[in-house]
């Protein structure tokens, strides 16, 4: 073997201070190479240096400099700060393991074990060390923990190409995908409307952007039925309780009056009363998918915004790997040390107590990742002082993570029948008789108790009163983003690392907006144009087809340059199709450009006025944005300041005090809710 | 119940507008307001049917106001409202 050093390439800085500070056994001496902090430590008589990237450094596009011209089906890898912004500071990283590469004998790929970690690890191998992809060794761990990552390295494999060729396969047919269809769209709008916008059009932002659509339009059609629902309030010895009425439905008016007319002032019998007793096992462990749900569920977090607490929580080595879709804890990561962790924080320590009275084990989901475990904690305790966000989002995972060990809960479920001649009245309700593994995973668990009255079969009571309401069936709801997540993973689409980045970017687009996801007018476009031109541009059965032939790749049992090639061959036709029809694609777009930029302006109804529109208005003479009425042209004079720096967007409803709309003002820091109208008594109070 | 492409409105033309949202429209409405107003159509029968009476301008003021119907849907019971007066 030459005289060489190890070269460790990670995926981030902080998870290369980690494996430095792991692999030195303390603090690994730091230097600067060409702006980067690399860690020069000896192990076992072997020199490392340990370096990091930055995310991808590398990312690919095309070599013409033409950033509106389409087809484009050359597809190259290159320095990831020329492709895009996203990829500042690659160009350092690149040139500093480029430097490194040369007084190297052995290459360590050290990045994150999955599509992503592999193709970042690959390129820097292949690019900047020049041809070290093949012969390079691959550590695999799931936890940024010491001892994790110790093992990893004392059982290093060789590095497999097959992952990284799906995920160079990967980027290439996305780029080759979005680039010519968004420019195919973004063109016809600029000829048609002689405006630029980017509308983009992604391989599963389509589809995932045509659920949302679909269910919009539902929403948009939708026209009520009315129903009654008819309850009964029944009275004895001084005490009285309400059950409904056994039809949650009654179709029409005249059914709800006459129950109403028969029942009202009579006796009713408790026909029956069946009491028994449900067992609820414990939930599984957390894949990302179910993290994210569970997030939005408790707190209401974007599935972006935990996924991003999660890496930070991560990279600190305080749980697991997040993006895996296993909801499987093998006894492999040492059930034991982990709980003992936990025992020292405070918060937890009474659960572990409890649970380590016998031998823990913990339920198991269906859900397999053959490279890493499912979301749990490390028993690390945090070391800088966490914000809301991972605070909530480390307490949900431990809490999880304990659950999973607990024995199944018991619920007392009780339905009660009440006869009243013909007709027929229920009530139930439940309550928890043993906790188990609620007590663990605590306010999370959802399971609330409604106490019933204590009654007999036989019992017989007054009907004291019959009510009957009118109701109308309800608009489906639409998709939060919690939802749409849940949406794309029953229809498998997109992958556990991209599902988020995609929710976001139909927000960033301006296809969707709010925490209902509400479809603009563009995003409709996008869809109607798609669907008549490019049908099959938004079908699932291409996107779904393409992620089998990637997974293929994976295997090794499919090409990579040949499914890059069909995918070529695809999209030329449908971006011909597009093209020959420009002219209508254009302003089909553009009108719903327009139309959803000048609803975006619109704050909600004049108070003042009661028939205009209050819209952001910018002042001509200072260049300032303000609240102006519609009808200031006819002589409604209402107005109202606005900050001047963030986005604004209306919020759902006016204000409850003074009627004028309510905004949020997204900044970077964090977005905050005001009501426009400087004198509002809710911020004369404030 | 008339419909509105039997109505007084302007026959299919190239580059028509819907008359309820601006849109192309297919016939005489969009596609999105066409199918809005076979919705409107298919549920008056069962307004009438649980209110066990009700004419059809009473309907489309009803539809109109009640917030749980969709937009288009609304506008689409104002164009019938109006077409129908």
């Amino acid at each position: 073997m030459s005289a060489g050093y190890t070269l460790v390439i990670c995926e981030k800085p902080d998870a290369a201070r980690r494996v430095a500070d792991s692999l030195a056994g303390g603090g690994a001496n730091r230097e600067r190479v060409d702006g980067t902090t690399v860690f020069r430590l000896k192990r076992n008589g072997e020199d490392y240096v340990v370096c990091a990237a930055l995310g991808h450094v590398y990312g690919v596009s095309d070599p013409s400099e033409e950033r509106t011209v389409y087809p484009v089906f050359d597809v190259e890898w290159y320095q990831a700060d020329l492709v895009d912004e996203s990829g500042a500071g690659a160009g350092g990283r690149i040139s500093a393991v480029k430097k490194l590469s040369a007084g190297a004998s052995k290459f360590v790929n050290a990045c994150d074990f999955d599509v992503e970690g592999e193709t970042i690890g690959f390129n820097l191998l292949r690019y900047a060390c020049g041809g070290k992809e093949k012969g390079a060794l691959r550590a695999k761990f799931s936890t940024l923990t010491e001892e994790d990552l110790l093992r990893s390295f004392e059982n290093l494999e060789p590095q497999e190409g097959g992952l990284a060729r799906a995920g160079r396969a990967r980027h290439a047919i996305d780029f080759v995908w979005g680039v010519n269809l968004s420019r195919a769209l973004s063109q016809s709008a600029l000829v048609s409307g002689h405006r630029y916008r980017v509308v983009s059009v992604g391989r599963v932002q389509g589809p995932t952007l045509g659920f949302l659509v679909e269910r919009e339009r539902e929403i948009r059609e939708f026209v009520p039925i009315p129903y009654w629902k008819v309850s009964g309030t029944f009275e004895k010895d001084g005490g009285k309780f309400v059950a409904a009425y056994a039809n949650d439905r009654v179709e029409t008016q005249s059914g709800a009056e006459r129950i109403r007319a028969e029942c009202g002032g009579r006796e009713a019998v408790v026909s029956s009363v069946h009491k028994s007793i449900v067992q609820v096992g414990p939930p599984v462990p957390f894949n990302i998918g179910d993290l994210q749900k569970e997030s939005y569920r408790a707190f209401g977090y974007t599935p972006s915004r935990t996924m991003q607490a999660a890496e930070r929580l991560y990279l600190d080595a305080l749980i697991s790997y997040p993006r895996t879709g296993s909801q499987r804890l093998p006894p492999s990561i040492g059930y034991g040390r982990i709980l003992g962790g936990l025992r020292e924080m405070a918060a937890y320590s009474a659960s572990v107590a409890e649970l380590m009275k016998s031998e823990p084990k913990p339920v198991q989901g269906a859900g397999f990742d053959p490279a890493h475990p499912a979301i749990h904690p490390t028993g690390e305790n945090p070391k800088r002082h966490l914000g809301a966000v991972e605070n909530s989002i480390f307490d949900l995972v431990i809490r999880r993570f304990l659950a999973t060990f607990g024995p199944p809960a018991r619920r007392e479920v009780v339905d009660v029948s009440l006869a009243a001649g013909e007709h027929e009245f229920k009530m139930g309700g439940g309550r928890t008789v043993f906790k188990g593994w609620m007590k663990y995973y605590g306010r999370y668990s959802g399971y609330r108790d409604a106490d019933l009255p204590r009654v007999s079969e036989g019992d017989r009571f007054f009907v004291a009163g019959v009510s009957m309401e009118a109701k109308f069936e309800q608009k489906p709801p639409r998709y939060n983003q919690g939802r749409l997540l849940e949406k794309m993973e029953k229809e498998d689409i997109g992958t556990k690392a991209t599902r988020a980045d995609i929710i976001a970017t139909l927000v960033d687009r301006g296809y969707a907006s709010g925490e209902s996801m509400e479809v603009s007018d563009l995003g409709l476009a996008v869809v109607e144009t798609m669907a008549r031109y490019a049908p099959s541009i938004i079908s699932l059965e291409l996107t779904r087809e393409i992620e089998e032939k990637l997974e293929s790749v994976e295997a090794g049992s499919q090409n990579e340059a040949d499914l890059l090639r069909e995918t070529v061959r695809s999209i030329a036709t449908h971006v011909g199709d597009l093209s020959a029809n420009e002219d209508a694609v254009g302003r089909q777009i553009d009108m719903a450009v327009m139309s959803t930029i000048s609803k975006s302006f619109v704050l909600g109804p004049c108070p003042i006025c009661k028939t205009g529109e209050l819209r952001i208005v910018t002042s001509k003479s200072t260049n300032k944005r303000f609240v102006g009425c519609s009808n200031y042209p006819s002589g409604c004079r209402a107005s109202a300041p606005l900050p001047q720096k963030g986005r604004i967007r209306a919020a759902a409803k006016p204000c409850g005090l003074c009627s004028w709309p309510v905004v949020y003002v997204i900044t970077r820091r964090r977005p905050w809710k005001i009501c426009v109208n400087p004198a509002c008594p809710g911020r004369r109070k404030a | 119940m008339e419909n509105l492409r039997q109505s007084g409105m302007p026959r299919e033309k190239e580059g028509l507008k819907c008359p309820a949202c601006g849109r192309e429209a297919a016939s005489v409405l969009c596609r999105y307001h066409e199918e809005a107003e076979e919705r409107v159509k298919a549920a008056y029968p069962h307004w009438v049917k649980a209110y066990g009476r009700m004419e059809w301008k009473d309907y489309l003021d009803s539809v109109k106001r009640n917030p749980q119907t969709g937009q288009w849907a609304k506008e689409i019971a104002e164009l019938l409202k109006g077409d129908s007066e």
